[in-house]
């Protein structure tokens, strides 16, 4: 029994959710009601499911929702969805690959769900159904991701984008990243470069007010806006997202540090509209360009490309659970 | 060797696709006296110097021939990053172009020292006069790897270039020795 993203928005979501400390403690409470003998609760900022072992199924039923309602009223119950036997096995099967997800195929929630039931054993909470349950469950996980492409590409422009940059410079880490422009979209794909590894950082923004901030909050260095030219020696990494209605980086610019950065790739993100970068730099032999088209293109042919795979994903699921049935 | 000769960190299992089809053609050249001759010479002078050429020469070979196939790695990876064609299988179990380029600037380094040992040992060595001839293209051939090294080192070079060049001057290495004998 459970909600997601898609039966219930996130005002609804926020109440059930249960914090990760207490996942264990409650699956324990639930087994102290009638009729259940074991349970795991999943609680992640998309959903909170309950799953549990019963003697009697419609009576496990009306007892978990009377537990539920005690703390919600009945419009927040009406977003609930409730599975049983197989159907509940393929629910949890295509939870941990990633079918379920707002971004198809993604890779936290393996570790969610391995996390609950870990908490949920430790707790005493789960035996011999849910502990068989969950732990097919991981090995289908394990198996559909291994043999099918559902999570291969990265779906969101920041991921992209660092994929891309360890695809050019291996390990981020001692990689100088520099943001041009101080904005939300800079500050994301800094941060996901930073969280890879990524150790230099250097910002600069007209208003040096705002690079201050954002350089505060990375930890990195701010450069003066009508300076940052030099910076440009160290950087492996350019990020530009100014609101500029001129190219900010020119070809020119790059090929006259091109020697005394000895020739070392470097990996131009242009994600501003106008663009700030010029064009003609991606002509250079050790510069990749990637503007937001072309980032946001591969972001979306990474969706299909795992849209197309849930087919297969959901054949192979139905097959084990044949097998276990 | 080689592999721990250029560090683990670049232990790339893909280089293998890539070398097989060379090995294959090496190791079918190196059947063709055995099938040509049934009972062939045996040597009784053994001249040390001449045997180390020899080995050093080989060794030279391998590490040059391994530094063009991951120049062709580099090459294809450049292509695919360059056009944004990062949808392929290819693609992502290549290694990442920096690594790509490290390793075939190390391999370059590593073949350059065994060729150098492998011509000062051929200079040593007692010569004929077709030995001579080789002699002047082994030369040639030592110097144009200098010239590249020194460059790389001297003012740097875009990795790609010096991809190519790994992979030309292999090539080129592969095709003069068989067209001067």
């Amino acid at each position: 029994m459970g909600l997601n993203h898609e039966t219930a928005p996130v005002e609804v979501r926020e109440h059930f959710a249960v914090s990760e400390q207490e996942l264990g403690l409650m699956a324990s409470k639930l087994t102290e009601l009638t009729t259940i003998a074991e349970s795991v609760v999943i609680s992640t900022c998309n959903r909170m499911e309950v799953y549990v072992a019963v003697e009697d199924r419609q009576m496990g039923l009306d007892v978990l929702m009377q537990h539920l309602s005690q703390d919600h009223d009945d419009d927040e119950m009406s977003h609930m969805y409730q599975k049983c036997g197989d159907e509940a096995k393929k629910h949890l099967f295509a939870l941990v690959c990633g079918l379920n997800s707002m971004v198809l195929g993604e890779t936290e929630i393996f570790g969610q769900v391995k996390n609950a039931y870990k908490q949920a054993f430790e707790a005493g909470a789960t035996k011999g159904v849910l502990n068989r349950l969950f732990q097919k469950s991981f090995s289908v996980g394990k198996r559909i991701r291994t043999n099918t492409r559902i999570q291969m590409g990265a779906t969101s422009v920041g991921n992209v984008a660092v994929d891309l940059a360890e695809k050019i410079f291996g390990k981020l880490k001692g990689c100088h990243v520099m943001i041009i422009g101080a904005g939300e979209t800079s500050r994301l794909v800094a941060q996901s470069m930073i969280s890879r590894g990524a150790s230099q950082l250097t910002v600069t923004n007209r208003s040096m007010e705002r690079a201050k901030a954002l350089a505060d909050e990375l930890n990195g260095e701010v450069v003066p806006f009508d300076s940052w030219e030099d910076a440009l020696v160290q950087a492996d990494v350019v990020v530009s997202s100014t609101g500029a209605p001129e190219p900010v980086l020119r070809a020119a610019q790059i090929e006259s540090v091109r020697r005394m950065r000895k020739f070392r790739p470097l990996f131009l993100i242009d994600i501003a509209v106008p663009r700030d970068i010029e064009s003609q730099a991606g002509d250079i032999e050790e510069v990749y360009l990637y503007d937001i088209d072309k980032l946001q293109q591969l972001a979306s042919s990474a969706r299909e490309s795992r849209a197309k795979q849930v087919e297969l994903c959901e054949q192979m699921i139905a097959e084990e659970i044949k097998q276990i049935s | 060797m080689f592999y721990m000769a250029v560090g683990s960190v670049y232990r790339l299992s893909l280089l293998g696709v890539f070398t097989a089809p060379l090995v294959c053609f090496l190791l079918s050249i190196a059947l063709m006296p055995g099938l040509l001759d049934a009972s062939p010479e045996r040597k009784t002078v053994v001249d040390g110097w001449r045997e180390s050429h020899a080995a050093f020469s080989v060794l030279a070979y391998g590490a040059l021939g391994l530094a063009a196939v991951a120049g062709s790695m580099f090459i294809v990876l450049n292509r695919q990053l360059k056009g944004a064609h990062t949808g392929t299988g290819l693609f992502a179990n290549l290694p990442p172009a920096r690594d790509l380029n490290k390793v075939v600037e190390r391999l370059l380094w590593l073949g350059f020292a065994l060729l150098t040992l492998g011509l000062i040992c051929g200079l040593v060595m007692e010569k004929s006069g077709a030995a001579n001839k080789h002699l002047y293209v082994a030369l040639g051939q030592w110097f144009a790897y200098t010239l590249l090294l020194a460059l790389e080192w001297k003012r740097g070079m875009p990795p790609r270039k010096l991809a190519i060049a790994a992979v030309v001057l292999f090539v080129l290495s592969l095709m003069i020795f068989p067209l001067i004998n």
